[in-house]
């Protein structure tokens, strides 16, 4: 008797046996977790594969990084990015934990489509017809490149593919309209806020401290923050520096002393508390990464909306700023290309993509330009020299 | 590019000239952090012993240095590998006591339970490929870990991690808590200097005090009098201090109350803080962005002034205004506009 089916070739079955064996005991063998092209410390996903390819150069948020998400408006696409990140570290089997909201928010994850690599081959397919090819054996290295900036990207693209089929996928791909449905999504902890006499934080913290220093070695945790200090949920004591302030304070603490399984996502109201104001910017001094993002006021006209590179492209639903990026700015800052770069973001049903900005050519200013073209501009003949 | 010298010519002289008594504050804004500045301070200072053949270190006339770090918003780990960088190895610096680090941020507030170490394995060594094969020589520093009992409670008497002398505390309010903290900085100073000897100096250097005044405030009776007072007291300990503070433009220019909005507590105290400490300093070094937006080459801008502190006459200090750029590598360049 074999314990082998017969219709199955020896060489795949050997295969598969030895891949996990030896991809296990390498030292960032936790799914979802990968070096960083840059300098090679451990990093995370954030869920968004363009917000990744932002983090200078590291391809995603390193370990024991606070990312700190600011949005200007009435609108909530800081919220999609929070949901991808807690749905990326569901689908990675972390621990998440969210701070101040009840469970509802974590049955509207977005649904799984797959990994982003998967998706990102399916779009450039489509794509390939109208894009000139230059050399296609450095296609992928390009697009790894183009928004990574890294110069240690994987060298050969035989060794990319490899670890392409053998590794688990680092990003995922999300749809908006579904709902996510994951075996570990029972797995996240929802932090209530407690009204009480001293800092409406120190119970939050508490736990945070509990649950993370209680838990295994290889746990990888995620911490979830929506709207911090949006008056709806916080009490009205909570935005005094003294509780706001020493909490981010002591969860940086926290975080780097567990730097190697804990990352953060917080997203901040701007148009309750201004940047402008002292307070916002200690928060932000506070934080390793700090993002704003500026959506443009709604139109119905979908076409006047400006910048959209060309009319076959969605346009921008808003401008995407970058104040202070982990690690790069910790060391000082600078040296990194897409620093001070402006950047436009599109959220989809399927992806939030982040590309640079770039103004279209004046749609519908056609008569200006004929009349501009022909009597504005004098004539050589007019000239005189 | 050639590989730059740790210590960039031009930074040189303001960095390992530290006259006694003096006050060298630095400032930062949220894109133009100091942190490279303050390692290029302890970088002058302590780097002469480890490599005294090094040619930097005309100025220092054979005076040994000695450095306490007091960091509210940065790790030990953090200082620890970027130091490295500069190929100062701060726990065997620690060892010799040329070295103190007091950590003000850990258990600033809320004192955290005594946890094991995050696993060794994870992070500290990048990518390997044979996995069979641990990297030699990483771990040995870890090694007397495992033996005790892992995850117990109840030892934080026990020392911590090498090399952090001492954690700070805060409790209660106002100036009491200060004055604790105070005591605890300054035996760490006293335990320095026992092993001190004649001519020797010590530099002490607060990372962002401005923290503890923005987390606690006048409503826990501690203000920029306060803060002043404490900086002051800590001051006399050493033979040169160097503060750095974060002044985005929020936390100065809203206390004028310009912009016609009432300057809240946090702005206010802060303002009065940071300019009152520029007015005692011998020099205030500034960090800001570029104001003509990012560039690819230059990661900001250092001017370097004299502070209303310095004494006239005898002690001179060249003004001067400079670029500079930080590499990916750590190392950094310190170049006039033009220059390259």
């Amino acid at each position: 008797m074999s314990f082998r089916k017969r219709n199955i070739g020896l060489s795949p079955g050997v295969d598969r046996n030895a891949v996990p064996n030896t991809a296990q005991p390498a030292p960032e063998g936790t799914p979802g977790i990968r070096p960083s092209p840059d300098d090679g410390r451990p990093t995370t996903s954030t869920g968004t594969r363009s917000l990744d390819n932002l983090l200078a150069g590291h391809a995603g948020l390193p370990m024991g990084k606070l990312l700190f998400i600011e949005e200007n408006g009435t609108t909530d696409f800081a919220g999609a990015l929070l949901r991808y990140y807690a749905a990326e570290g569901v689908i990675q089997d972390q621990k998440i934990h969210v701070v101040g909201v009840p469970e509802q928010w974590g049955r509207t994850l977005p649904g799984l489509i797959g990994s982003a690599e998967s998706l990102d081959e399916k779009r450039s397919d489509r794509r390939k017809d109208d894009r000139m090819k230059i050399a296609w054996r450095y296609e992928r290295l390009g697009e790894f490149g183009a928004v990574a900036g890294s110069r240690d990207a994987p060298s050969t693209p035989g060794e990319q593919d490899s670890t392409a089929k053998e590794a688990p996928a680092f990003c995922h791909a999300f749809d908006l309209t579904k709902r996510l449905t994951h075996p570990s999504i029972t797995n996240m902890s929802f932090i209530p806020l407690m009204p009480s006499k001293e800092s409406p934080f120190a119970a939050i913290l508490k736990r945070l401290q509990t649950a993370i220093t209680s838990s295994p070695a290889n746990t990888i945790h995620r911490i979830v923050v929506p709207s911090l200090l949006n008056p709806t949920m916080y009490p009205p004591g909570s935005c005094q520096p003294e509780n706001v302030l020493q909490f981010l304070h002591a969860l940086k603490a926290l975080m780097s002393a567990h730097a190697t399984r804990v990352t953060a996502m917080i997203t901040f109201p701007l148009s309750l508390f201004p940047r402008s104001s002292g307070l916002v910017r200690w928060i932000e001094l506070l934080s390793d990464g700090v993002i704003e993002l500026c959506p443009f006021p709604h139109s119905a006209d979908a076409t006047a909306t400006s910048g959209a590179a060309t009319s076959q492209e969605e346009p921008p639903q808003g401008m995407l700023k970058t104040h202070r990026l982990p690690v790069l700015h910790e060391r000082g800052g600078g040296s990194y290309q897409n620093v001070g770069q402006d950047w436009a973001f599109i959220l989809s049903r399927r992806r939030f993509e982040i590309k640079p900005f770039s103004l279209p050519p004046a749609e519908g200013d056609t008569e200006a330009q004929d009349t501009a073209a022909a009597g504005g501009m004098p004539k050589k003949s007019d000239l005189e020299f | 590019m050639p590989s730059q010298p740790p210590l960039p010519p031009l930074l040189a002289p303001y960095v390992s000239t530290l006259p006694d008594a003096s006050l060298t504050l630095v400032s930062s804004i949220l894109g133009a952090t100091s942190n490279w500045l303050v390692l290029r301070f302890l970088h002058a200072a302590l780097s002469s012993q480890s490599a005294s053949t090094f040619g930097a270190d005309d100025l220092q006339n054979g005076i040994k240095k000695k450095v306490v770090l007091v960091s509210f918003m940065r790790s030990y780990e953090f200082w620890k590998t970027e130091a490295k960088r500069l190929g100062l190895d701060l726990t065997r610096l620690a060892e010799k006591h040329q070295f103190a680090f007091i950590d003000g941020m850990s258990e600033l507030f809320y004192a955290q339970s005594p946890a094991p170490t995050s696993s060794p394995g994870m992070g500290s060594s990048p990518r390997t490929t044979l996995p069979m094969r641990g990297p030699p020589g990483a771990v040995p520093g870890r090694a007397p870990q495992p033996t005790a009992p892992v995850g117990t409670m109840g030892n934080p008497a026990a020392k911590q991690e090498p090399g952090i002398a001492k954690k700070l505390h805060f409790s209660g309010r106002g100036l009491a808590s200060l004055d604790a903290m105070e005591k605890d900085i300054a035996l760490v100073i006293e335990q320095q200097k026992t092993q001190m000897e004649e001519g020797d100096e010590l530099v002490l250097i607060i990372d962002q005090p401005d923290l503890l005044l923005a987390t606690t405030g006048p409503s826990m009776g501690i203000g920029a009098t306060e803060m002043s007072e404490w900086i002051t007291g800590l001051q006399q300990l050493a033979h040169a201090t160097i503060v750095t503070l974060a002044t985005d433009t929020p936390l100065i220019h809203n206390a004028s109350g310009l912009g016609g909005q009432l300057a809240t507590p946090i702005e206010t105290e802060h303002a009065a803080f940071a300019i009152g400490l520029a007015h005692r300093a011998r020099s205030v070094m500034q960090l800001r962005t570029l104001e003509t937006g990012a560039a690819k080459d230059v990661s900001g801008v250092l001017r370097i002034s004299r502070g209303g502190g310095l004494g006239t006459g005898e002690d001179n200090l060249e003004e001067r205004e400079a670029l500079y750029f930080i590499q990916r590598d750590g190392g950094v360049t310190v170049f006039g506009r033009g220059e390259s």
